[in-house]
């Protein structure tokens, strides 16, 4: 149901593929994340002596909470946004086009999409330790528009991806030659 | 040289607000651009459960400390390294 608000269907067109990166990488993220969130808790415990020296009175310590206040209020709130980057980048591949949506910022969201009939080429990579045990990489789309390469970014089974978007492509190619044909006949 | 504590409060008050008006953003993107599914509103309650733990646990301290009082910059430093 989800899929079918992300792009505005067009006739007969319908959604195949919904990417998002791999699970793997919004998990880095998270523990990147409560480690920063650990971090004062550490340095509490090393700089303990130095912190009583320092936190001596009222004013200062009162300082000291609003410190401790915003850094975690801060922590969670870009841990938020972290997620809501993986969260909404997704790639669409539908039986006509391909759409890209990127959220760039928090302010700045780019939409991008090409036909499948321009695609001329299609390719996945993976480099590295992780995306090579987990199955994770980079999938290529080489297209003759203006934006000559579409990149899905971290997306699972890439190989596998690469190959369905070549059938994909297959399918509505055979398709559109049968609707000329068909348009042939007609006239 | 005095310094009043409420300066610190009323530039955390600032903080706060800003918080709050990026979290409205962000909970905004996440319904607007992430559509209104289970999971997703389950994620904006963590998130919103998160903020009212760390702002409520932040004012258990805050609203314990007297505001009127002023920092006294040089006898405060000098004091604590004697």
């Amino acid at each position: 149901m989800r899929k079918v608000f992300l792009i505005q269907a067009e006739g007969k067109e319908k959604v195949i593929m919904l990417l998002r990166r791999h699970w793997f990488v919004i998990l880095t993220k998270i523990l990147l994340w409560g480690l920063v969130a650990i971090l004062p808790v550490i340095f509490y415990f090393l700089m303990h002596d130095f912190l009583v020296i320092i936190i001596f009175n009222e004013a200062m310590q009162a300082i000291f909470i609003l410190s401790v206040s915003l850094y975690y209020m801060y922590v969670w709130l870009f841990a938020f946004y972290a997620f809501i980057d993986y969260y909404l980048d997704v790639w669409v591949v539908s039986t006509e086009r391909i759409v890209n949506v990127e959220q760039k910022g928090l302010f700045s969201r780019e939409i991008s999409e090409q036909k499948l009939s321009r695609i001329q080429d299609v390719t996945s990579e993976i480099t590295g330790f992780f995306p090579t045990i987990l199955d994770y990489g980079t999938v290529h789309i080489q297209t003759a528009g203006e934006q000559a390469r579409f990149v899905f970014k971290q997306v699972p089974n890439p190989r596998a991806v690469a190959k369905k978007i070549i059938m994909i492509i297959e399918q509505n190619r055979k398709y559109h030659q049968m609707l000329d044909e068909e348009e042939g006949r007609q006239k | 040289m005095e310094i009043p504590l409420a300066i610190f409060y009323y530039i955390y008050a600032a903080a706060v607000l800003v918080f709050l008006i990026f979290t409205l953003f962000n909970i905004y993107h996440l319904m607007r651009f992430g559509y209104l599914t289970i999971s997703n509103i389950l994620i904006v309650i963590f998130y919103i459960f998160g903020s009212v733990a760390i702002l409520a646990i932040s004012w258990d301290y805050i609203g314990a400390i007297n505001w009127h009082q002023s920092i006294q910059i040089i006898s405060t430093l000098n004091a604590g390294y004697l």
